[in-house]
């Protein structure tokens, strides 16, 4: 029994959306630009490719960000390779529909993309899990999406990616926060896009010179989103609202914990709607991905490290296949001990995302 | 203001106003005289968390979500230690931001023409 909580799926060029669009829509996709709509993509490039260059042909990539990986190879490499049981599919280019200035156009592209992916992938392929794509800077479209579609078994969570106009905790994300907790989904917030489109810099230091300072500080959009949901009281005004940090680390996450408490006592007068101290409604409302885990060189400095996120209740695994940096399950779980791996491997996002449990388990 | 070995006595005209302080000590014992809703409150001069001058924090009015709406609590009621501004209740000593924390309190009482504050924990006396 394995379930993973962070695969990536994308469309081979954004044409592919082209027959689940309506048709205004489809004269801009055809006609913006030079060639066709531009997605706001990265200006570091992975020095030596994005994608695992096992599964897919280079000669198909045509310089793209995101080479396609077909289900076959999906399978081949991955479900079956690894015995997955349930895989929940994050999106790769579509995640920039979020920091795209145009908000009109990203919420017709994200229903779009979920119709595709449902159709393509999530139908075609009972172990796959999708996450629904949405415009975070349309919170009324976001919430539109997730009730045209969230209702599906296919759909088991909504994805917002790191790169953001606003905080996701901001009162004007309420609809969205509204209609998550109508449908009883968890929201992935994953990192993506940070300092991309409308979206604001990736670290107040000023722009990043190379790729490895951007995989360094990517999860910067995260927790700025982690903190702003506990400081405006999400899990107080929206009960069942589940939110998992995927591809953040761990280690960061009991740092701003910490310092959060610890603030929490010298200022809550401004935030009294956050009852406890802000740590303390992480444990029923928040759950952690493990990839990419941190790797000291004394793998017991790591667990030492997260203990305070109370681990094996916390954590979910993720692989991030097809990326560079995926994370292969057994070895991420033989990093653990012993006592915690049933919980990370399968049961704390099997009970996350109110997934069903397979007669394996 | 008088101060004998294990008490301070303080004129009822120089106690403490409604929500706010005076300074007393015995025998080297700093203590802040507190008056909320017409009560005396006896708390050390020492923040229970990293042992700040608490009683040079402002005295304050909590701000608490009641009833699904932001409110004030009971006025003047609480005190703000003046390095990391905790909050502390000044009638209980109680820490509202760590259970596990208390500021030390000491017995008052009023007598026809003082207040008086001894060394006695509270539990000695009924509340003044």
């Amino acid at each position: 029994m394995l379930i993973d909580c962070d695969i990536h799926v994308g469309y081979e060029t954004i044409a592919d959306l082209l027959p689940y669009l309506d048709a205004p829509t489809r004269e801009l996709v055809v006609n913006s630009g030079t060639s066709g709509l531009t997605m706001p993509s990265y200006p570091w490039n992975h020095p030596t490719g994005w994608i695992r260059h096992d599964v897919y042909d280079r000669g198909d990539a045509h310089g793209a960000n995101f080479p396609f990986v077909t289900l076959e190879a999906l399978r081949a490499r991955h479900l079956d390779k690894y015995a997955v049981s349930l895989g929940l599919v994050e999106p790769d280019e579509a995640a920039a529909f979020s920091v795209l200035p145009n908000a009109h156009l990203a919420a017709r592209l994200c229903s779009a993309y979920n119709d595709w992916l449902l159709e393509r992938w999530l139908e075609e392929e009972p172990r796959l899990r999708g996450m629904i794509v949405v415009p975070a800077q349309y919170p009324e479209a976001a919430a539109a999406e997730i009730r045209r579609v969230g209702g599906r078994d296919e759909f088991v969570g909504v994805f917002l990616p790191g790169g953001a106009r606003i905080p996701y905790g901001n009162p004007v994300y309420d609809p969205l926060w509204e209609a998550v907790n109508e449908l009883g989904l968890p929201v992935a917030v994953h990192t993506h896009f940070e300092g991309i489109g409308i979206a604001h810099a990736l670290s107040a230091a000023g722009m990043p010179d190379y790729y490895i300072e951007y995989h360094t500080l990517c999860g910067s959009g995260m927790y700025g989103h982690f903190v702003s949901i506990l400081c405006n009281g999400i899990f107080e005004r929206f009960p069942d609202t589940r939110v998992a940090m995927v591809e953040g680390g761990l280690v960061p996450f009991v740092g701003f914990l910490w310092r959060l408490d610890t603030n929490w006592r010298a200022c809550r007068s401004e935030i009294p709607w956050c009852k406890k101290r802000p740590s303390e409604y992480v444990w029923n409302h928040v759950r952690f991905a493990t990839q990419p885990l941190e790797s000291p060189d004394d793998p017991q400095q790591l667990l030492d490290a997260i203990q305070f996120l109370r681990p094996a209740d916390t954590l979910m695994y993720a692989s991030d296949f097809p990326h560079w940096d995926f994370d292969e399950p057994e070895q991420t779980l033989r990093q653990l001990p012993a006592d915690w791996r049933d919980n990370v491997r399968w049961r704390n996002a099997q009970e996350f995302f109110r997934l069903p449990v397979p007669a394996a388990a | 203001m008088t101060e004998g070995d294990r008490e301070v006595r303080v004129p009822l005209a120089d106690a403490p106003a409604e929500g706010s302080m005076t300074m007393v000590a015995i025998k080297g014992h700093r203590i802040g005289l507190y008056r909320v809703a017409g009560r005396f409150h006896a708390l050390a001069d020492r923040c229970p968390h990293r042992g700040a001058p608490l009683c040079a924090g402002m005295i304050s009015t909590p701000v608490e979500v009641a009833g699904g709406a932001v409110a004030v609590g009971p006025p003047r009621s609480i005190v703000r230690c003046p390095w990391h501004k905790w909050e502390f209740e000044i009638a209980s000593g109680r820490c509202l931001v760590d259970s596990q924390l208390r500021v030390r309190r000491y017995a008052v009482h009023v007598d026809s023409e003082h207040v008086v504050v001894t060394l006695d924990h509270p539990s000695a006396l009924a509340p003044a």
